[in-house]
Formats: C-alpha cells, sequence, structure tokens
C-alpha cells in the first residue's frame, strides 16, 4: 500500500531487498552467458507470474482473492530468480493495476519475492529428500510460502507500528489475527491451485518439467503411471 | 478480465506528450514529501493536486479513478483501524465493548491513523498521476538512461510485452470455459482455472521458444535498442513543477506540529 509505511521503515526495507535483487541479477545474467535462451523463457516466466496473480481464485466466502504466483516461481527458477521476477511484476502491478505502491516496494519485495519463495523452495526441497508425495511437496511448499509472506508483512506492519501496550509483540499479534481470516485460506487454495496446474502440465507436456530440471526423466515417467493408473 | 490497465489510460493521455523526467522528478519529490510529512495536512493537499490533475488536465474519467481509489483504500483504513486501538498513547477518546472485551483508541492512536490513511491516499495519488499519464514503453528508455542493467531492463520490455499476450489467451480459455459451464460451482472452478493457468504455462514456454528463435534469427546478442523521443521542458512547465514542489514542502514544514486531536 503506497505511502503506508512510515518513514525509517520504507527505507530499512528496500536496504535490506536491494543485495538479494543484485545477486538476483548476477545469477540471472550468469545464466543468460551461459544459455542465451534462458532470457526469453525468463521474460515469458514473469509475465505469467502477473497473469496468475491477477487472475480472481473462486473463495469459499464469495469474495475473489489473488494468488502471488511466487511459489510456484521459486519450484521452477530457484529463489534468487524469483525475486527478480517478482520486483518486474509488483513494478507492473503497481503501475498497471495500482497495487501496492513505490515507496513500500522495497518492503513487498522482501515478503512477497525474497521470504515467500525462500520457504517455497526449502520446503520442496525438503520434501523431495524426504519422497513424500510430488504434489504433497508442492501443495506444502506453496500454501508455507504464502503463510511466510503474510507473516513478514504482518512483522512489517508490527515493526512500524508497535502497540502500546503490547510492544512490537501486541501489536504483530494484533495484525496477524486480522489478516489471518482471509490469508491462511487464500494460502490454502493456492497451494490447491499451483498442485493442480503441475498435475495438468505433467500429464499433457511433462518435457517442460524436464527440461527446467524440476524433475528428472525417472520421476516424470512414475508420476505418469501414477496419473494413469 | 481486467481491461481496465491504467496503460490504455496513459496511452490516451494528453499528459502524455510531456516531458518524462519532469513527470517522474514532479512525481518522485510529492511522493517523497507525502511519505515523510509528520502531519497529514500536506499529504491531504497532494492527494487532492494529483487527484485533480489526473482528472482535469489527464481527461480521466472521474468514476474510473474513484474506482481505483477506492480498493487499496479499504486496506489502508483497515490497517488504520488496528492502530487506532493499538499503537500509543495519551487521553483516551473513546472506547466500545467487542465481544466482552474493552478496547480504547487513544488520541496518539487516532493522530496516527489520520496520518497512515492521509499518507496512503497521497502516494496512491502521485502514483496513479504517473500512471495514468506515462506509458510503459516511454519510460523503458528512462531506465536504460538511470544506468539499470541491460538485462534487467530487457527483461522488464519482454515482460511487458508478454503480459498482453498471455491476458488475451487467459480471456479467450475463460470464455470457451465458461460457455461449457466449467465455472459451475466451487469444484468446478478450481478444476477449471488450474487447467486454464497449466495450459497457459505450457502455452507460455513453447511461446519463450519461438520468441528464442525469432531473435536469434535476428541476430539478438542481449541489446535491444530504443528510441526515446526529445520533448524539451518547457520553461513554464519547469516553473509550475518547482513551484510545486516548494509549496509543498513549506506545507509539510510549518504543518508539522498541527494536530487534529
Amino acid at each position: 500500500m503506497e505511502g503506508f509505511l512510515p518513514h525509517p521503515w520504507w527505507e530499512i526495507w528496500y536496504a535490506l531487498s536491494l543485495p538479494v535483487v543484485v545477486y538476483g541479477i548476477y545469477t540471472m545474467n550468469r545464466l543468460v552467458k551461459e544459455r542465451r535462451e534462458t532470457l526469453p523463457l525468463l521474460a515469458l516466466a514473469g509475465a505469467f507470474i502477473f497473469v496468475l496473480s491477477s487472475l480472481k481464485l473462486p473463495s469459499v466466502t464469495g469474495s475473489c482473492s489473488h494468488p502471488t504466483g511466487a511459489g510456484m516461481g521459486a519450484i521452477l527458477f530457484g529463489p534468487a530468480i524469483t525475486a527478480v521476477l517478482c520486483l518486474i511484476v509488483l513494478v507492473y502491478q503497481a503501475l498497471f493495476l495500482a497495487h501496492g505502491g513505490i515507496t513500500t516496494l522495497g518492503a513487498n519485495v522482501f515478503s512477497m519475492g525474497i521470504a515467500g519463495p525462500a520457504v517455497a523452495y526449502i520446503v520442496y526441497k525438503g520434501c523431495a529428500k524426504s519422497n513424500l508425495n510430488f504434489y504433497v511437496s508442492i501443495f506444502l511448499a506453496v500454501s508455507l510460502a504464502d503463510i511466510a509472506t503474510y507473516l513478514v508483512t504482518s512483522l512489517q506492519l508490527a515493526l512500524a507500528f508497535p502497540s502500546a501496550t503490547g510492544g512490537v509483540l501486541g501489536s504483530l499479534y494484533a495484525f496477524g489475527t486480522v489478516f489471518a481470516f482471509t490469508q491462511v485460506p487464500l494460502a490454502v487454495l493456492e497451494g490447491v491451485f499451483i498442485a493442480l496446474i503441475f498435475k495438468y502440465v505433467i500429464q499433457v507436456k511433462g518435457e517442460v518439467m524436464v527440461k527446467l530440471k524440476v524433475i528428472d526423466e525417472k520421476k516424470l515417467r512414475r508420476l505418469k503411471g501414477v496419473v494413469q493408473a | 478480465m481486467n481491461h481496465s490497465l491504467l496503460d490504455e489510460h496513459a496511452l490516451a493521455s494528453p499528459l502524455r506528450h510531456k516531458n518524462n523526467r519532469l513527470k517522474l522528478g514532479l512525481v518522485g519529490a510529492a511522493l517523497l514529501v507525502g511519505v515523510s510529512s509528520p502531519s497529514p495536512v500536506a499529504p491531504l493537499f497532494i492527494a487532492l493536486s494529483m487527484s485533480f490533475a489526473a482528472i482535469r488536465l489527464g481527461k480521466v474519467p472521474a468514476r474510473f479513478y474513484a474506482g481505483l481509489v477506492a480498493a487499496p483504500l479499504g486496506f489502508a483504513v483497515l490497517g488504520a483501524a488496528i492502530i487506532l486501538f493499538f499503537f500509543g498513547s495519551g487521553p483516551e477518546i473513546f472506547s466500545l465493548e467487542l465481544f466482552g472485551l474493552r478496547i480504547g483508541a487513544s488520541a496518539d492512536g487516532a493522530e496516527m491513523a489520520v496520518l497512515v490513511v492521509s499518507r496512503t491516499l497521497s502516494g496512491m495519488s502521485c502514483l496513479l498521476f504517473l500512471a495514468l499519464s506515462t506509458p510503459m514503453v516511454e519510460l523503458f528508455a528512462l531506465l536504460k538512461a538511470l544506468r539499470l542493467p541491460d538485462s534487467f531492463v530487457e527483461l522488464s520490455m519482454m515482460i511487458y510485452r508478454y503480459i498482453f499476450v498471455l491476458l488475451e489467451v487467459v480471456v479467450r480459455m475463460r470464455e470457451a470455459q465458461a460457455m461449457r459451464l466449467g465455472y459451475d460451482g466451487f469444484k468446478n472452478s478450481i478444476q477449471s482455472i488450474s487447467m486454464m493457468a497449466g495450459t497457459l504455462f505450457i502455452r507460455t514456454m513453447e511461446q519463450g521458444e519461438r520468441l528464442f528463435t525469432a531473435m536469434d534469427a535476428r541476430c539478438y546478442d542481449g541489446k535491444l535498442f530504443l528510441f526515446e523521443e526529445r520533448r524539451p521542458v518547457k520553461i513554464q512547465e519547469l516553473l509550475v513543477a518547482s513551484g510545486y514542489v516548494a509549496f509543498i514542502s513549506a506545507l509539510a514544514y510549518f504543518s508539522r506540529g498541527s494536530a487534529i486531536f
């Protein structure tokens, strides 16, 4: 929300996000030099994240909600590059749809582009090691990423507006409970949504996932076998 | 779908033909003044003047503009309500019973809540002014001039281009699904929207390969050249803009001690 964060805080979140984004650009440059066909692919992925985040998910309560798409980006491309993609997508959201803003960009990049994807990536890798069902691990990674994003956002607000009686913790609790009503169901919903996307893509055109090194040939065959049975 | 993308209004805006650097500088200065002002007076003035400029000079329909402001404002008011009840000390101005719990709002909290809402309004109106008067295409040349890494600017440009391509695909798939009753009921909706997004993803990847082939065939080596139209700043425009910035800075400075509660 433009202008919502007061003076020292919006600068602080910019300062925290900047090194990650710079590292992301560096990683991206190296990848592009190695394999030139990645830049168009990343561009399409960025556009995909934007379009995904502008879709309205059907919701039980009748209101609609937007997925973030960042969790999916992290699973496909890793968290550093996702941070760069999220930065661009967030600027476009500010300029096209008046979502978010320029002064709060640092904070938003930190919560949606860095904290969320990092959690998604760690959870996804962890689940892959423990041999959990592929779709369950995607569901977990995406949902937990959304919840991490929402917790970090609450923390950012709580740090900027500490409560008189309970301090930072008191207002963290207050912001957390208010947002929990919409954010927790949304996280579950997005988890199901992204897991279904993966299922569909693997059924129809699993080679894409092998190419992106999300899964290997063996796993693809196994997943297809499971799906067809 | 979303056909109210702000970019379309920017392309039609009469303010489009003003110097981009001037617009960007003006909006940047107003954003900073709005967010760092310690009292709600200056932000509210910025919000009013920027909205006026967008509607009057930029010829944006007032009703459309109001809709744009209303959506994010709801979120800001929700946040401000929490601040109202939890932030600050000082004399209690009112309290209410909620589920047997008594919560009270202090003068400090109320002051802060008003300030936060006014800052949000001012920031949003600045952003909308820029978004509704400057098409994205014109900002790319500016990004390059600011010495941002080439790969970053190229990536932004390609993302920009493909957002519109993909949105068109989404609209078509959605209509096709809706005609076949794909959005009847919650379970069907989730099925359909996931299937649509999955197909979109596959399309995206194929398109990415085609784009690479096309660009490779035209000897793309990681640099696209941009054309920036020269639009000299008129001296009156510069004077008006700097006068405005000076005025809002002075307003923020002199109203710093004022309090409502």
